[in-house]
């Protein structure tokens, strides 16, 4: 038995047009690979959606990217569960039997997959989404009436009770555009992807539950061309079903409360002049001021009446508040496209010394964020098939190097 | 409540820590940064290219 669990997280950032995963879930083999050698694969929607295709992978985590930029930074636990009670929130924008189908699609998951949705309400306003490409080359786009979407999300939430939100907004057609017409040859960037990141990110920000997105589209006309990793998404009337089945068991958050520290990694390195955890900032609040001055937030957290804390009483604390969920300083290794290493998990997760990062070279983006350039420490590697070889010696404690032919001498340090 | 994109350079630094901490400083001048991501560095620069969104809430309105 090993005693420490290893727990990979597996990143592909949507919309950024990754060879691998930029597509229709067509990252979802490599997961499924990276799973069988993990006791915990902590990974996102774009991974594992394939619209009509998916894959229930019992030791992997679906955790949407704001939430998982969270828990990179040790803001956020996630804590899993047997079962999400999921609501479905449909884009006043989209015709009548084009929500047909999505309703349908929903009554299907239930009846066939056995999952529980159990409401589901219309926008009030058109959610009126708009795509663009960065000059990066990267996807994104803006919805103009978010607070109809928050208000959708909160009337699932107070009125019946929804744990998990799943959201189907109406994008533009782009029939006939180069952009399209290169997605669905396998190649290119994603159109869709930048924009659906903005309108899940925007509900779990707001509500800490977790949430997706699939867009509702017009059929296209048959392409005797399409690409494979392309294909999952031509295959039927709606991307929904992926999206529902990773929200059935995807896991909750765990997150301090208002006037709660809300950065566990804090705790951990109280470096002074370092400031991990940006939200309390941004508030116009230093957390550190808070959790090391005098109205030490532990107590609240923590240590229930306790107005004294000790150094001591607090890792105690801390241990009872890790066994509600998994935690950042649970990660052991993180596979990233290697021109892909700019977000901000990534960023967050290389200052843990005993999280591996390994960058997949042959996942090519649009993006030129490397690790050298970042002056992150990382393995590179050139395939999925290599980083899985690399992810086995980590489980059995074997150094990648001592895989190889030619093996360094010791370092001696000079005094 | 509106989402705008964002590009902008921030300063390299030492460890990707810093870097963190300096791109949600930088993003939190124009609303609360909601995603991000370093898509280049300018290596002579020392800069790093920062695109995102940010959350802006609507201000309160005045009479």
């Amino acid at each position: 038995m090993n005693p420490r669990p290893l727990t990979v997280v597996l990143i592909v950032p949507t919309g950024v047009g990754a060879s691998i995963g930029g597509f229709a879930g067509d990252a979802l083999p490599v997961a499924r690979a990276i799973a069988q050698i993990s006791d915990t694969l902590i990974t996102h929607p774009n991974v594992l959606n394939g619209a009509q295709l998916y894959w229930p992978i019992p030791n992997a985590l679906y955790v949407e990217g704001y939430a998982l930029d969270k828990f990179a930074a040790g803001c956020w636990g996630l804590q899993p569960v047997h079962q999400n009670r999921i609501g479905l929130i449909l884009d006043s924008a989209i015709e009548p039997n084009l929500q047909l189908r999505h309703l349908q699609a929903a009554d299907a998951a239930r009846a066939t997959l056995g999952l529980n949705i159990t409401d589901c309400v219309l926008t009030d306003r058109p959610l009126q989404v708009e795509l663009r490409i960065s000059e990066s080359g990267a996807s994104w786009g803006t919805i103009g009436n978010p607070d109809s979407l928050l208000r959708a999300a909160e009337k699932l939430i107070t009125q019946a009770r929804v744990e998990a939100i799943a959201v189907v907004a109406r994008f533009p057609d782009d029939e006939g555009s180069l952009a399209l017409e290169n997605y669905r040859r396998g190649k290119g960037v994603d159109p869709l992807a930048g924009a659906e990141a903005v309108i899940s990110h925007l509900i779990v920000r707001t509500f800490k539950i977790p949430c997706a997105h699939a867009p509702a589209l017009s059929a296209l006309p048959l392409d005797p061309h399409l690409s494979p990793r392309s294909a999952a998404e031509e295959i039927g009337y709606t991307f929904l079903p992926c999206v529902l089945a990773g929200l059935g068991k995807a896991p909750q958050f765990v997150t301090p409360t208002v006037g709660q520290a809300s950065c566990l990694s804090q705790f951990v390195t109280p470096t002074v002049g370092q400031a991990s955890c940006l939200s309390q900032v941004w508030g116009g609040q230093d957390a550190r001021t808070q959790v090391w001055g005098g109205q030490d937030a532990r107590t609240q957290v923590w240590g229930g009446q306790d107005a004294h804390p000790t150094r001591e009483k607090f890792y105690a604390n801390r241990r009872d508040f890790e066994s509600q969920g998994l935690w950042a300083d649970r990660v052991d290794a993180v596979v990233i496209p290697a021109t892909a290493c700019g977000g901000s998990a990534i960023l967050s997760l290389s200052a843990r010394s005993s999280v591996q990062i390994i960058a997949v070279g042959d996942n090519k983006t649009q993006m030129q964020a490397t690790p050298e350039k970042l002056g992150i420490k990382a393995l590179q590697v050139n395939s999925y098939l290599e980083a899985i070889g690399v992810l086995v010696a980590l489980r059995a404690g074997i150094s990648p190097a001592s895989l190889g032919a030619d093996i360094s001498s010791l370092r001696c340090l000079s005094d | 409540m509106t989402t705008h994109f964002i590009s902008a350079e921030v300063d390299l630094h030492e460890t990707a820590e810093q870097l963190h901490s300096a791109i949600e400083i930088e993003l939190q001048k124009y609303g609360e940064p909601l995603r991000w991501a370093v898509t280049d560095v300018d290596v002579d620069r020392q800069k790093a290219v920062v695109e995102g969104y940010v959350l802006v809430e609507a201000s309160p309105a005045t009479s």
